[in-house]
């Protein structure tokens, strides 16, 4: 497997000794205990044939012998199965991530604090100092149209846009309960516009009456991409060329600020596979698991790895502006956030 | 299949050992039987008031005694409007199955129309098809962006739609739809013994076509459709596909939406108020089922099959003929064919994407590689038949004693019977709930795999065995156990010697409708499926809500090929016996 690194990490001592780690970093000890629990069962919102299935058959292949059983939901049905399980006592869950899952999780005291050897890789802000979670992969969210049914000149290009009466009708979010949900949308209008003008703004919005999917935010777009609803707001800037590559009609808007946001991957405490837990972690988070994540065209938050489309990340050709839902944030102010699309948009 | 095996030896045994120790193996039946219901069925109840009145914690764990839950209904007006919209959904998806599913049952029935074999292949293919495949073709059929509303937008040169999918309308129609089939199998076999001299009569005396309908099929079926519509109705309130994809993106809620979202959309879950919730509809089905109680023992009121030779004749729709011809003809289009066609555009296009020409050239077969490769979907599939063929036979065995000790008034025998039909007020979100709670409560480590969903589907489906198990005891005299008891065979030879071989005919269907519908039920398993104890209705609603609309379609179109050969044996077989 070939890597590309980052000069400007090359140049720093700490890329240099990155170099010398071998592309497996997990320690022997490890693996032959995660060999011996044969199984791991991880808990996922991402989407499964876009990333999950390759990122499970590649860690098959590195690790023959443990299998990876995984089942999708979003950040709030996953944390619901973690929290179930805890309280049974009747744990079948290794690994979580999500966006809104950490929250939830940690809430109930259900997370084991690990650090991964490749976890040195991650920038401070992608990392929790206790070890409680690590960013899997970053999300951007914005807004996209159909290119069929709208121009790029017609297309809303800012906040106030969207309040044009011409949309009225034709929007679509989804409304999961995590910071990528319409709750993200909210908070991040109140963080930018701030409490007052923000909540006067989002009645406003409220008023054109945008289609609510109770699914993730990859069905939103392709509700856009179909012509059912001409303009998604919220969805992952990622998923558009994975769409474009497949020849459909859609474009991603950089609406400023868009809303970044991690996946952060946690252990469960007292999992029933807790070496094979923490190797996957471990896996996902070294730069081969990472380049899974970004040959999958998901951006991942390892630097080492290069990304397909760099246009996606605020570095890249085309810089854009983008407020980070920090796990501090969302912990804060989920509830609060959600509760704002539950009495105004619902 | 280890766990429940051993329980039926263990009952078998069990019974047997009885049936040396005391003199009266019937009474020993009982208990056991009782014993069994009372543990599969009343803890879900007692757990989901308990819940109900207690607090929840922040770490979602249960606290002291609280009314606070009950208390939200009369601060938040959700409730009412919820409330509110499960009446008008469930009354008029009732009226358009009604009216698809009766009009058809008569004119295939009654008429000497052509085209009939349409009509039963429309109603068995959609008996072996999972209801969020149709609901999802008819989502794409009837969209914004669906063929529907193109040819609208062609033929007026309109920028809107004719109609939108997502709203109350667009519930009803789609409800409608996919309860039409059943209304006509159920239908047809009371149009089936009606007799033919009443409405000849009519005829011979003047009146016209129409009037005869009306004035004497219509009324003599008339028990039997009240019946009918009361089971649809209640049915509709319990429903969940429909509101959750069709009702949740159009912002209606209904009472089953609401539970779930309870549950699903907030963190953390608030189980109390989903209890509480599911307290409420368990009272208002619990209320509507007593009524149909009391309009189904009147729905055979009218049946005239007598003693005297009768074979019905068709009835002539004279020049009328090609209008009934059309109807069929429409119903088999649009329940049948067109859905057929959307899934099969979906599965053969890369995305999801409107019915274009220029789309034509991106067809490929990819997503069925993808199913016949993935270990996921054999997985799904062999989850579904095991959890399908253990409820199945479990539920047709224990009903097999409740119906033979209920028909035959035994001791005990009404009080099973109760208990065997107490599954009916669950709706099947709330019994998701009910026996989530119960699993988790509880030491043994069955929470999450498939024995999970085995147990609750066995609860579920114990009212549907009964039907059969009861129906077709009632069939077979008394005498000839009577002969078996002079003989000196006890009542446990009695039943395997004699009765089990001359009710394998209703056993059988009613094993196969209850396989047929356990395989397509997502209401309970949306909450029950663990990791590895997926299920494909599960499976498939993940697949629609993480947007794979075009494996959907063709893991979906595989599946229901597969279930429509069931479907087949199932039909064949209870013709046969009526």
């Amino acid at each position: 497997m070939k890597f590309a690194i980052n000069a400007a990490w090359l140049a720093g001592a700490v890329g240099l000794a990155l170099w010398s780690l071998p592309a497996y970093a997990a320690n022997d000890q490890l693996i032959a205990a995660a060999k011996a629990e044969g199984k791991v069962v991880w808990y996922t919102t991402m989407i499964v044939d876009q990333a999950v299935r390759p990122i499970v058959a590649a860690f098959e292949a590195a690790y023959p012998g443990i299998k990876v059983e995984f089942a999708r939901g979003n950040s709030g049905d996953t944390a619901l199965k973690v929290i179930n399980e805890g309280q049974a006592g009747n744990r079948l869950g290794d690994v979580f991530d999500g966006t809104g899952t950490y929250a939830s999780v940690k809430a109930a005291g259900m997370v084991a604090p690990y650090v991964p050897d490749s976890a040195a890789n991650l920038a401070a802000e992608f990392k929790d100092p206790d070890g409680y979670w690590h960013a899997a992969n970053i999300y951007y969210l914005t807004a996209a149209y159909n290119t069929d049914l709208v121009s790029a000149e017609d297309a809303p290009k800012t906040y106030e846009d969207l309040l044009d009466p011409k949309w009225k009708g034709q929007m679509a979010w989804a409304v999961t309960p995590e910071p990528t949900g319409a709750a993200g949308f909210v908070g991040n209008v109140l963080m930018s516009m701030g409490e007052e003008k923000g909540m006067a703004y989002l009645k406003k919005l409220a008023g054109q009456k945008i289609t609510n999917m109770s699914s993730s935010q990859r069905t939103v777009l392709d509700r856009t991409i179909l012509g059912e609803s001409p303009i998604a707001l919220m969805i992952f800037n990622h998923h558009v060329p994975i769409s474009k590559e497949k020849g459909a009609p859609v474009e991603w808007m950089r609406m400023e600020p868009l809303v970044s946001s991690a996946s952060l991957i946690g252990l469960v405490k007292n999992a029933p596979h807790p070496n094979a837990g923490k190797l996957l972690i471990d896996f996902i988070l070294s730069n081969p698991g990472q380049q899974v994540i970004a040959n999958a065209s998901y951006l991942p938050s390892n630097p080492n790895v290069n990304v397909q489309y760099p246009e996606l990340l605020p570095t890249g050709p085309k810089p854009f502006k983008a407020n980070f839902m920090s796990p501090d944030v969302v912990e804060k102010n989920l509830a609060e956030w959600i509760d704002i699309v539950n009495t105004i948009f619902m | 299949m280890a766990n429940s095996d051993t329980r039926f030896n263990s009952i078998s045994t069990d019974t047997q050992m009885a049936q040396r120790k005391s003199r009266n193996p019937t009474l020993w039946m009982s208990a056991l039987l009782g014993a069994i219901l009372t543990i599969l069925v009343l803890p879900a109840v007692a757990i989901l008031i308990g819940r109900s009145v207690s607090i929840t914690n922040p770490d979602a764990s249960f606290g002291g005694f609280t009314l606070q839950h009950f208390a939200r209904f009369l601060t938040t007006p959700d409730v009412l409007t919820s409330t509110y919209n499960s009446i008008v959904f469930a009354t008029l998806s009732t009226v358009v199955a009604l009216l698809f599913g009766g009009v058809q049952a008569w004119l295939v029935e009654r008429s000497n129309m052509r085209l009939k074999s349409l009509a039963y292949l429309t109603t068995i293919i959609s008996l072996g098809t999972p209801y969020i495949l149709y609901v999802g073709a008819w989502l794409f059929l009837l969209g914004r962006a669906g063929p529907v509303n193109d040819v609208y937008r062609l033929l007026t040169g309109s920028r809107g739609v004719m109609i939108d999918v997502y709203s109350m309308s667009g519930m009803v129609l789609i409800e409608g739809f996919l309860w039409s089939p059943l209304v006509f199998l159920l239908l047809s076999s009371t149009f089936r013994v009606a007799n033919a001299d009443l409405e000849e009569a009519a005829r011979m005396s003047g009146a016209n076509i129409f009037q005869t309908i009306w004035a004497v099929s219509v009324k003599m079926a008339m028990p039997a459709i009240l019946a009918l519509a009361l089971f649809v109705f209640i049915r509709a309130i319990e429903a969940f596909e429909v509101p959750a994809m069709v009702g949740m993106p159009g912002g209606v809620d209904v009472l089953t939406t609401d539970v779930y979202k309870s549950i699903k959309e907030t963190i953390p879950p608030d189980l109390g108020y989903a209890s509480a919730y599911s307290v409420v509809l368990l009272l208002v089905v619990g209320v509507l089922l007593y009524f149909y109680g009391r309009l189904a023992k009147n729905a055979g009121k009218y049946s005239s099959i007598t003693g005297k030779s009768f074979r019905p004749r068709p009835f002539d729709l004279g020049s009328y003929r090609w209008i009934a011809e059309a109807l069929v003809l429409f119903n088999f289009v649009l329940l049948l064919l067109l859905p057929l066609l959307a899934l099969l555009w979906l599965a053969l296009q890369p995305f999801m994407r409107a019915v274009r020409l220029s789309a034509f050239p991106a067809m490929s077969l990819d997503h069925f590689r993808v199913v016949f490769a993935s270990e996921y979907y054999r997985e799904l599939a062999m989850n579904t038949i095991v959890v399908g063929v253990v409820a199945a036979t479990a539920a047709i065995i224990l009903t097999f004693f409740v119906g033979w000790l209920s028909a035959r008034r035994k001791p005990g025998g009404v009080l099973l019977d109760q208990l065997a039909t107490a599954p009916l007020v669950f709706p099947g979100i709330v019994m998701g709930v009910a026996f989530l709670m119960v699993f988790l409560s509880i030491p043994l480590p069955i929470y999450g795999t498939i024995w999970a969903l085995a147990i609750t589907y066995t609860v579920r489906y114990l009212p549907y065995g009964l039907r059969y198990s009861y129906a077709g005891i009632l069939q077979i005299h008394k005498e000839l156990e009577e002969a078996a008891g002079v003989a000196g065979a006890g009542p446990l030879t009695m039943l395997r010697r004699i009765m089990a071989p001359l009710l394998s005919p209703a056993l059988v269907s009613g094993w196969l409708f209850i396989f047929l519908i356990a395989t397509k039920e997502l209401a309970v398993a949306a909450l029950l499926s663990g990791p590895n104890s997926q299920v494909v209705a599960v499976g498939m609603y993940d697949l629609w809500v993480n947007g794979q609309g075009g494996e959907l379609a063709a893991f979906g179109l595989v599946w229901a090929a597969v279930m429509t050969c069931l479907a087949f044996l199932f039909y064949a077989l209870t013709k046969n016996k009526a």
